[in-house]
């Protein structure tokens, strides 16, 4: 099982890296969401402001914005490298089909000659679906800078 | 470098355009924060950071490391994060509680309102010498709370609050009067960034209608419209066109009046094209705002502007709901401080949207800053060049009305606001600050 799932994550990170956005939501189950909190040990998306809070339909409109052919700011686009490691499964989380996993995370992204990291620790909670696959329920990063000075960001972590 | 003087100051001034000297001098920037940031009244935050005694904020104020907090008699005080003996900073984390601030460095002490508590083994200082308030944490000369709002002014000779405020303060009345409490609140933290460009190219743009159907292009569908950034979910809710099809100015824009009072203060109007949320959470907020102020309600829930710009420091954005301190950094650097506003008694499922909306417009990963934030640096980097020296303001020239009282009042995509500011700047900048 780990095998398979260390291998839907980094499949996860490359779609990402390779700008395959439109797939990489497709990973999301309906109800699913993609959540980077603003603060520290946040128990809900409503204790504090987040940098991404994201449902279905507000991811599909943000890679409608990242595909806008008038999209300046990503002119020319971000390039990002996501370094997945660490993964585990978390013990006792586990209901029936849902399966929640740990990881650590490295995005470093390039843009304009600026070059920057972003390092967290990464939530996921997936499901088993009937055809065998997994889909993403809901997927937190929670970055070490959360509450720290930002410049722009764009492609997801 | 020559210093500037009033002729060359007023040389960078033009009807209908300002010298590129004005955004990338650093020479320029010194006298604004000696001329400008330091004469006029600067928002702190607002005192809902800080609900209970002993609760306390740091912050950065222009360059300033400073500290709020609220005393054991509820009082708030703002102060320089400066211990009087050594200079250590005294407190370090973002936000906290504390029965009293002891410096780590030698353990000086400090109340919550800033006055000095004591020194450890004071023996050894000469008989006298710690006394008064020669040791409290210093203050800004100038503090006064309005609505919530926390202010200070670092020149004790700054005009009172309410003559810098002017006509503003109803501005700052329409955002609390939403409330069926008549309170604000600022539950969620903050948003703070950075980007590589001059304070005023920002001031320029927030009440800037020529720009939203361009910069923000990538914002919209393929009907021209915006994604959702209010209402509460279940309830409908008005999107702002920005564009008609195939790309095209809504002309709608052309009717939103832009405005500016005395001092450089400017503001828009709601967007024409936005209407009221209606649904079952706004009809709950509806009732809740009539049992508070029975035949006024209407009138208080009324969102009047998208933006108002309180020169030169911050604003408050109507339709996300929130604060924006915008310190500067450097010449070519500005930090802003995104702060959501809670209308306090409104149903909560007004506040998660207000929330979500500052989340996916103003987050660092906002939809609508980064395009902003984008061409704003793209200005300073550009005007670097040579060949051009001057960046024009010149759309409907004249056609703003101007009263006695300094204030403005001019239509849609008119450059008037920007030239307002250039206006109030150079009174400012040649100490004729008076009437503006």
């Amino acid at each position: 099982m780990i095998r398979e799932i260390e291998a839907f994550i980094y499949r996860e990170a490359r779609l990402l890296d390779e700008r395959r956005f439109e797939e990489w939501i497709e990973l999301f189950a309906p109800e699913g969401y993609y959540w980077v909190p603003g603060a520290p040990d946040q128990e809900d998306p409503y204790q504090s402001v987040s940098i991404f809070f994201d449902d279905l339909p507000l991811l599909k409109t943000r890679i409608q914005r990242i595909r806008h052919p008038k999209i300046h700011s990503q002119e020319p686009p971000t390039r990002t490298c996501h370094l997945v490691s660490n993964i585990e499964l978390a013990k006792g989380e586990n209901i029936d089909d849902q399966i929640a996993v740990f990881s650590a995370q490295i995005m470093t992204e390039f843009r304009l000659d600026k070059q920057r990291s972003y390092s967290g620790r990464v939530r996921h909670l997936l499901r088993l679906t009937a055809e065998g696959n997994f889909e993403i329920l809901w997927k937190r990063v929670d970055l070490i800078n959360c509450d720290g000075l930002f410049e722009t960001l764009t492609i997801p972590f | 470098m020559d210093s500037y003087d009033q002729v060359s100051l007023s040389s960078l001034i033009g009807p209908d355009r300002v010298h590129k000297d004005y955004y990338i001098d650093p020479e320029i920037f010194k006298l604004e924060i000696d001329r400008i940031f330091s004469k006029s009244w600067l928002l702190v935050g607002h005192e809902s950071q800080v609900p209970n005694p002993g609760d306390y904020v740091t912050l950065t104020l222009l360059d300033q490391p400073m500290l709020m907090s609220r005393h054991r008699d509820g009082s708030i005080h703002v102060m320089f994060n400066r211990c009087s003996h050594r200079g250590a900073r005294v407190c370090t984390k973002p936000s906290g509680k504390a029965l009293r601030f002891e410096c780590p460095y030698h353990g000086w002490a400090f109340h919550t309102n800033g006055n000095h508590a004591g020194v450890p083994y004071p023996e050894r200082y000469a008989d006298g010498f710690i006394k008064g308030g020669d040791f409290d944490l210093a203050r800004p000369p100038k503090q006064e709370l309005y609505r919530g709002f926390v202010f200070v002014a670092f020149d004790s000779e700054v005009c009172d609050l309410d003559s810098f405020l002017g006509p503003m303060r109803d501005h700052i009345d329409n955002m609390v009067d939403r409330s069926p409490l008549g309170e604000l609140e600022a539950p969620a933290g903050m948003f703070r960034y950075r980007f590589a460009a001059n304070w005023k190219i920002q001031l320029e743009n927030l009440n800037d209608l020529y720009h939203p159907m361009f910069t923000h292009a990538s914002t919209t569908a393929e009907d021209g419209t915006q994604f959702r950034r209010q209402g509460a979910e279940g309830d409908e809710a008005g999107k702002v066109k920005l564009l008609e099809k195939h790309s095209s100015l809504n002309m709608q824009w052309e009717e939103q009046v832009i405005a500016g009072h005395a001092h450089g203060h400017t503001y828009m109007q709601r967007f024409p094209m936005d209407r009221e949320n209606q649904g079952p959470v706004y009809e709950r907020y509806k009732r809740s705002m009539v049992d508070a102020y029975g035949g006024d309600a209407e009138a208080k829930m009324m969102v009047h502007h998208h933006n108002s710009i309180f020169f030169p420091h911050w604003s408050i954005q109507y339709m996300t709901q929130h604060i924006r301190i915008m310190n500067p950094i450097s010449v070519d650097c500005t930090e802003n401080i995104i702060i959501p506003l809670k209308l306090k008694g409104a149903p909560e499922e007004m506040w998660k949207s207000a929330l979500r909306s500052n989340n996916n417009s103003h987050s660092p990963s906002g939809m609508v800053m980064a395009d902003d934030m984008d061409a704003w640096v793209r200005c300073q980097e550009g005007m670097q060049a040579n060949g051009h020296d001057w960046i024009v303001f010149a759309r409907s020239v004249g056609e703003e009305s101007i009263d006695n009282e300094g204030s403005f009042e001019g239509l849609g995509t008119s450059e008037a606001n920007a030239r307002h500011q250039h206006k109030a700047w150079l009174h400012y900048m040649c100490g004729t600050v008076q009437g503006v």
